[in-house]
C-alpha cells in the first residue's frame, strides 16, 4: 500500500512538472540575441530559454546537464546555423531525447536558411584550424541579415502555432521596422569609419565590417580556434604598422593580454565589443548591442 | 561694359587715323566733328541693341531649357513603376537559394558517408624496477609504446537509428604484439518514445563515470587502478543497455542493461548459459547547477553477475591457493565537482573528480596441493580522486590519488600518486607528461614503482565529444 502510494506521488510530481506552462510555445535558443528575436516576435505566445547567458563563446557554450530537461521539453530550438553551434548543440540534441527538435524536423529552427554564407572553406582540413565547413558564422553581426533570422523565427512559430499567426507576422513587421531604423542610424554613425581598418581576436566580423564599409584586416588568433604564435604575432604588429590599422577589437570571452600588447606595439586602440546581447553588463537586447558596438566604435574614431 | 566699348571704338578710331596718314582730328572742321560723334552715336546704338538681342536669346534659351526639365521630371513622376516582385515570385527566388546553399553542403560534407575519424596514442615511458600495481611484471627501462589506433566510424542508419564502430589497433603492454580489435560496434536508438534510448551491440556500458571513457579521452596517462582492477579497464560489454531520461525540470538519468561481458570478464562467443549468468549493470545520475559557473555530478552505478561461470582464476601470494570467481557484486559511486567559467571556459576550468568502488566478489578457493575446496566473499574498495586545473587554452595540470584493496585479498593494498601536465597544442593534437609513483604493500607482493610517462595523442578526420565524454 506505502509503495503504491509513493508510486502515485512519484508519477504526479513528475507528470505534474511536465505538464506546467504547456499552453506556451516552449522556445529554447543557443544564444541571446535569437532569444531577444523569439521574444520580438513570440511576444506572449511563447516561453523563451537561452542556453547561453551572453558572456560565453558561441563555439563554447558548456554542456550542462540541465539544459537537457530544457530541450527534451521543448517545441522549437532556434540555433544560428553554418556549424556554429557543433561543439555543444549535437550532444545535447541527442541527450535531450526529444524527436521534436532533431536536425531536419519542424521544430529545428536553423536561422542561417536564406543567407549566403562569406568565407566558405575550399577544404575541410584542419591544417586551417577549427574551420567552419558551411562558411563564416557571424552573420548576427550584420543587422540586415539579422533580419533574416527574425523571419525563419517567425515563420517557424507560424508553423508551431497557426492560429497566432496574425501577432507573430505583425511582432515581425514591428521589430523588422525598429531594426531598419536603427540600420540607418548605425549607417550613419559609422559612416566615418568607412574604409577603416581593424582586427579582432576571433573571426567574428566579416559580415558586420561588410555591412558598414570597414576593412577587417585579419585576426589575433592564428586560425579559428587555435592560439597565436609568437610568429603570428609580431607579424599582425609589423603588417599592421605597415598598413596604419587603428583599431584592435576584442571579444570579452578571449583573454586581454595579446590585444592588448598589439594594440600598445601599433599604437592601435583597443575596443573590447560583445558578439551577443550579455556579452558586456547592462546589454540585455540585440539592439543595444548593435548600439553599443557602433556607438564605441564611432567614439573610438572620434578620439 | 558700355564705357569699354565706347573707349575701344575710340581706340580703333584713332589707329584707324594712324594708319591712314589722316591729320589730328584738332585739325579738322567742325562739320567733320559732328559727322565723327554721329557715327559713334550710331555704333553706339547698334552695339547696345544687339547686346539686347542676345540677352532676350539667352533668357529664351533658359526658359526653353527649364521647360524640357520639367517635362522630363513630369514624365518620370507619371511614367508606370517597375514591375514589383510578387510572393510567388520572391519565393521560388527564395526556394532557388536555398537549393544553392544546401548543394553546397552536400558537396562539402558527403551526407550519406558516415564521419570518420583516426585517433593515434604513442606513450613513451621510464619505469624503475619494479612492478606495476597489477603484477604483470614490467622489466623496468625505457619504452615506446604504441597503446592504440583507433578508427571511428559514425552515421545515422535510418530515421530510427544511428550506428558506430570502433576498431581498435592496440600493441600489448607486455609482449607489444599488436592486435586488431573491434572495440565497439553498436546500434542505438534515435526515436524512442518516453524519453528512452536503447543500446545494442557491443559498447561500453555505463557503469561509474570514466570507465565508459577511451583511454585517449582520460585526464591522465592511465586508467585508474580500482578500474582497471574491479571492472577490468573499459567497461566493455556485449548485451545492451536502456537509457532513460526522467520528465523532470531536473535532470536525472537511469540506465540498466546486461552483457555476457563486462570489463575483462571473457565472452566465450558462441557458447550459451542461463540468464543467472549474465552481467547486470546500472546506473544513475544527476546534476546540479550551484551557480552559473560551479557544476555538480553525481552517479550511483551497479554491476551483479550472479553466476559468472568460475572464470578469473588466479593463483595467490601464497603460491598454493587458487581463486576462482563464482559471482560479480561491484558497487559505485561518483562525484564530479567542475568550475566551468561561462565567460573563459576554454581558457580556464578547474575538475575535482571522484570515484569510489566497493567490490564483493565470490570465489571458490582451491588448494593446488590437493586440500579441499572452499567459498570465500572478499570484500574490497578501491577510490581514485584528481583534481585538473587549466590556466590556459593549451595548458593544464593536475593530482590523481589512487587506492586500491585487492579484489581477491582486501588486505593487499597499493597507493598511487601522479602528477601530470598536459599541453594541448590544439584541440586534435595534445602532449601529456605525467609522474606516477605507485606504492604496493608486502601483500600485494608487487614492489614500489616509479614511472614517467610521455604520452602523445593525435586526432585526424571527424571527431566530436558526444554527451558522455562532455
Amino acid at each position: 500500500m506505502k509503495i503504491k502510494l509513493l508510486l502515485t506521488v512519484f508519477l504526479a510530481v513528475v507528470l505534474g512538472t511536465a505538464q506546467v506552462n504547456a499552453a506556451k510555445i516552449r522556445v529554447v535558443t543557443t544564444l541571446t540575441d535569437l532569444a531577444d528575436f523569439a521574444r520580438n516576435v513570440g511576444g506572449d505566445h511563447v516561453e523563451v530559454r537561452s542556453l547561453a547567458t551572453g558572456v560565453e563563446d558561441t563555439h563554447g557554450v558548456p554542456m550542462k546537464p540541465s539544459f537537457v530537461p530544457l530541450l527534451n521539453r521543448a517545441d522549437l530550438v532556434v540555433l544560428v546555423g553554418f556549424d556554429c553551434e557543433h561543439a555543444f548543440l549535437p550532444a545535447l540534441l541527442e541527450a535531450s531525447r526529444n524527436p521534436r527538435i532533431q536536425y531536419d524536423h519542424p521544430g529545428y529552427v536553423d536561422c542561417s536558411k536564406g543567407i549566403a554564407p562569406v568565407e566558405v572553406p575550399k577544404s575541410t582540413d584542419h591544417s586551417e584550424g577549427d574551420v567552419h565547413p558551411y562558411g563564416n558564422p557571424h552573420y548576427m553581426l550584420d543587422p540586415v541579415l539579422a533580419k533574416t533570422a527574425v523571419t525563419n523565427i517567425c515563420a517557424a512559430l507560424v508553423a508551431t502555432a497557426p492560429e497566432y499567426e496574425a501577432d507573430f507576422v505583425k511582432n515581425r513587421d514591428a521589430y523588422i521596422a525598429k531594426l531598419d531604423g536603427k540600420i540607418t542610424e548605425w549607417k550613419a554613425d559609422l559612416a566615418p569609419l568607412k574604409g577603416v581598418k581593424f582586427v579582432s581576436y576571433h573571426e567574428h566580423w566579416p559580415y558586420f565590417a561588410a555591412r558598414f564599409g570597414m576593412v577587417y584586416f585579419g585576426t589575433i588568433e592564428l586560425k579559428p580556434g587555435i592560439d597565436p604564435t609568437p610568429r603570428h604575432i609580431e607579424n599582425l604588429i609589423s603588417s599592421m604598422k605597415e598598413e596604419h590599422v587603428p583599431i584592435v577589437v576584442r571579444e570579452p570571452q578571449f583573454p586581454e593580454k595579446v590585444p592588448m600588447l598589439i594594440a600598445r606595439q601599433t599604437g592601435a586602440r583597443l575596443v573590447t565589443l560583445p558578439i551577443m546581447p550579455g556579452g558586456v553588463p547592462h546589454i540585455k537586447t540585440y539592439i543595444e548591442m548593435m548600439d553599443y558596438i557602433v556607438h564605441t566604435l564611432a567614439d573610438t574614431a572620434a578620439k | 561694359m558700355t564705357v569699354l566699348a565706347s573707349a575701344w571704338m575710340a581706340g580703333t578710331n584713332v589707329l584707324h587715323a594712324q594708319e591712314t596718314n589722316e591729320p589730328a582730328p584738332a585739325a579738322r572742321p567742325a562739320s567733320e566733328v559732328e559727322q565723327l560723334k554721329r557715327q559713334l552715336r550710331e555704333m553706339q546704338e547698334t552695339f547696345a541693341r544687339q547686346q539686347a538681342g542676345q540677352q532676350q536669346q539667352i533668357e529664351a534659351l533658359t526658359k526653353k531649357l527649364d521647360a524640357v526639365a520639367q517635362q522630363q521630371t513630369a514624365e518620370a513622376a507619371t511614367s508606370p513603376p517597375p514591375a514589383s516582385v510578387t510572393p510567388e515570385q520572391f519565393k521560388k527566388l527564395d526556394e532557388k537559394v536555398d537549393d544553392v546553399v544546401a548543394a553546397q553542403k552536400k558537396t562539402l560534407t558527403s551526407e550519406f558517408n558516415p564521419a570518420i575519424g583516426v585517433v593515434g596514442e604513442t606513450i613513451f615511458s621510464q619505469q624503475s624496477k619494479g612492478s606495476p600495481p597489477n603484477g604483470t611484471g614490467y622489466p623496468g627501462g625505457f619504452d615506446v609504446f604504441q597503446r592504440s589506433v583507433e578508427l571511428n566510424a559514425t552515421a545515422s542508419v535510418d530515421p530510427f537509428a544511428k550506428g558506430w564502430v570502433v576498431i581498435n589497433g592496440s600493441a600489448d603492454a607486455a609482449t607489444g604484439e599488436t592486435s586488431l580489435d573491434v572495440e565497439e560496434a553498436a546500434l542505438q536508438t534515435t526515436s524512442l518514445p518516453g524519453n528512452l534510448t536503447l543500446t545494442a551491440g557491443q559498447f561500453f556500458g555505463e557503469f561509474g563515470r570514466l570507465a565508459y571513457i577511451h583511454d585517449h579521452e582520460l585526464p591522465f596517462v592511465n586508467r585508474p587502478m580500482v578500474l582497471d582492477q574491479y571492472i577490468g579497464g573499459e567497461s566493455k560489454t556485449v548485451g545492451a543497455q536502456v537509457n532513460w531520461l526522467f520528465p523532470t525540470e531536473h535532470y536525472i538519468n537511469l540506465t540498466t542493461g546486461f552483457g555476457t561481458q563486462f570489463g575483462d570478464e571473457p565472452d566465450a562467443a558462441g557458447s550459451y548459459r542461463s540468464f543467472g549468468a549474465v552481467n547486470y549493470f546500472g546506473r544513475l545520475s544527476t546534476y546540479f547547477d550551484l551557480s552559473d559557473n560551479w557544476q555538480l555530478e553525481a552517479g550511483v552505478s551497479g554491476l551483479f553477475n550472479p553466476d559468472s561461470g568460475n572464470i578469473n582464476g588466479a593463483l595467490q601470494p601464497d603460491g598454493v591457493t587458487t581463486l576462482t570467481e563464482t559471482k560479480r557484486q561491484l558497487l559505485g559511486g561518483d562525484l564530479r565537482l567542475s568550475y566551468v567559467p561561462l565567460r573563459d571556459n576554454q581558457f580556464n576550468s578547474l575538475t575535482w573528480g571522484n570515484e569510489v568502488l566497493y567490490s564483493d566478489n565470490h570465489y571458490l578457493a582451491s588448494n593446488t596441493g590437493g586440500g579441499s575446496s572452499f567459498h570465500d566473499a572478499v570484500g574490497a574498495w578501491g577510490m581514485y580522486s584528481y583534481l585538473t586545473y587549466k590556466w590556459s587554452r593549451t595548458w593544464s595540470g593536475g593530482f590523481l590519488f589512487e587506492y586500491l584493496q585487492n579484489d581477491q585479498d582486501s588486505a593487499g593494498q597499493t597507493y598511487g600518486y601522479s602528477p601530470y601536465l598536459t599541453w594541448a597544442i590544439s584541440h586534435w593534437n595534445q602532449l601529456r607528461l605525467q609522474y606516477t609513483h605507485t606504492q604496493p604493500d608486502a601483500a600485494t607482493g608487487n614492489k614500489p614503482n616509479d614511472a614517467v610517462y610521455l604520452q602523445w595523442i593525435w586526432i585526424i578526420g571527424s571527431h566530436s565529444h558526444g554527451w558522455q565524454q562532455r
